[in-house]
Parts: C-alpha cells; structure tokens; sequence
C-alpha cells in the first residue's frame, strides 16, 4: 500500500516562522528560497515570521532550534522543521507536507 | 529531539546547508558562526551610518541593518520579504526598477523613499557588491549632503546682496542672518 501524504486544504493559513543569523549566506538563501516556493504554492494563504537569533539568540529557545537557517511550520499541525536553506525545492515540499514522501 | 528531526539536522549539516549553530542554554544561549569573519562584516553592517540592504535578485528584502530601519521608520520584521521598490515613491519607482533590473557594481540612483512618518527621505542607493544572485545595496541619506549645496548657494547669494546694498546693509544683513537660523535650525533636527 502507498504512504499518502495529507494535502493541504485550499482555504488552510500557513503560519512559517524561519529561524536566521542576520544576513549570512544560507539565511539570506533561506528566506528567498521560502518565500518563492510559498508565491508558487501556497499563494495568498501564508505568513512568514523571520526570527534574527543573532539579535536574540534566547528565542532560539522556543522551538529548539539548533543549527541555523531552520525553517518551522507552525501551522497546520503538527509543528515540522526543516533544517538548511531550502535550496532542495522538492525536499521542502515533501518536509512541509506539500508533496508526498 | 526526535530521531526524525536529528535525521534532517544531519542531513543538513552534510549537505552544507546550514552556517550557523545555536550553543550553550538559557541565559548562555548565543549563535556560533561557521565563517568567523562573518561577526566582524556583520558589526561593521550595524554600525555604520549608511542603510544596508541585501535584496534578492527580484528586488525583494532579504535583510536590512538598523540605520535603514531608521531611515524608514519601521522595524526589521516587516520589512522582509518586501519588495524594495514599495519604499520609493511613486514618481521614483520606474527609475528604482530599473536601477535593480541593470544594477552593476557602483551604479547609482537618486529617489525619494516613503517613510513611516515625516516627508518622503532623498536617498542615493549604490549597489556595493552582487553575489549569488544577492545583491548588497547601501542606502545614503541625502539630507546633509543638500542641506549643505543651500548653505553654499545661501552664502553666494548673501554676498551677492551685500555687494548690491551700497551703505545702507543693514537690512540685507537681517534677511540672510534669519535664512541661516532656517539653515541651522535643519542641521539641527537632523542631528
């Protein structure tokens, strides 16, 4: 039998936090790589909180963040992380469930 | 941490994807840098006295340091992912998006920039570097470079006006003490 992987609902909020070092390489990656694959397919239904832990690394803290860049799904549930700077489209698509396994 | 969660932190480390690491706990937490040049270029971005944005090759905010913060009067967060062009005003945006669409090291482009409050800001913006498709833009308030073109125009023409007012000054003189106290007075709120 084939592993299915839930579909998002059309009207589902995305609510992404992603976590960064200021403007390093990877986070400065990260951020651009996200927010084109969310134009692609999560248009108009998705938010994106950037949390600088160079700024405040005690933030870190609230998802057990420990290697930056790292993307968090907050919503839908359950909570996913994606660790690196997203510069695997078809990886994040499968991690943020987007895409079957 | 879950056996899934320290499979994909593997999984980006060996990739290369990640370039930084949160260590220590609680009130020791900080952030290590793999590239340890990266802290000093970073502390050089904040300080200094010009705006700094990095934009991707779309135009849109990947970063931006505290001073352009200021300068448009809003904080990190919701600057984000915006589009760089939203900040200039409307007359101005054509010349902006073509400035990003053709930006070589060292191009420059004059416009004004909407700012949360107060008049819209004259800014030089320089494309300082691009790399990886990222360009690294610096953003130079205009205000103290026009203030002082008014302030050697204002001389010439006070000059020019005593030069005109024969033996009786006194009233020329008048009118250009009170146009430098208007001058002083901007230098002033300009800090």
């Amino acid at each position: 039998m084939e592993a299915t992987t839930p579909r998002p609902a059309s009207h589902e909020k995305w609510e992404l936090r992603l976590y960064t070092a200021g403007q390093s390489p990877k986070s400065l990656a990260a951020l651009d790589n996200l927010q084109r694959l969310c134009d692609k397919h999560l248009a108009g239904r998705y938010s994106i909180e950037v949390i600088d832990l160079l700024k405040n690394p005690r933030l870190a803290k609230d998802d057990e963040i420990v290697a930056i860049p790292t993307l968090v799904r907050k919503l839908p549930e359950p909570l996913r992380k994606i660790v690196g700077d997203l510069s695997n489209v078809d990886r994040t698509l499968v991690g943020l469930q987007l895409k079957p396994r | 941490m879950t056996v899934e969660e320290a499979d994909e932190l593997r999984r980006a480390i060996a990739d290369g994807e990640v370039d930084a690491f949160v260590v220590g706990a609680e009130r020791d937490r900080r952030v290590l840098l793999l590239a340890g040049a990266y802290h000093r270029y970073r502390e050089l971005v904040e300080r200094m006295q010009q705006g700094a944005v990095s934009a991707n090759a779309r135009g849109n905010i990947l970063y931006a340091n505290q001073r352009f913060c200021e300068l448009i009067g809003a904080p990190l967060l919701q600057l984000y992912t915006r589009p760089l062009e939203s900040f200039a005003i409307a007359d101005d945006r054509p010349k902006l998006a073509r400035f990003l669409a053709n930006a070589a090291y060292g191009s420059q482009v004059e416009i004004g920039i909407e700012r949360r409050e107060g008049p819209p800001l004259p800014v030089r913006m320089s494309l300082a570097s691009v790399v990886d498709d990222y360009a690294a833009i610096l953003v130079t308030d205009l205000r103290p470079l026009r203030l002082q073109q008014r302030t050697v125009e204002l001389l010439a023409s006070i000059r020019k006006t005593l030069e005109g007012a024969g033996s009786e000054p006194a009233a020329a003189i008048d009118a250009a003490l009170a146009q430098v106290a208007a001058l002083e007075r901007e230098a002033q709120d300009l800090g």
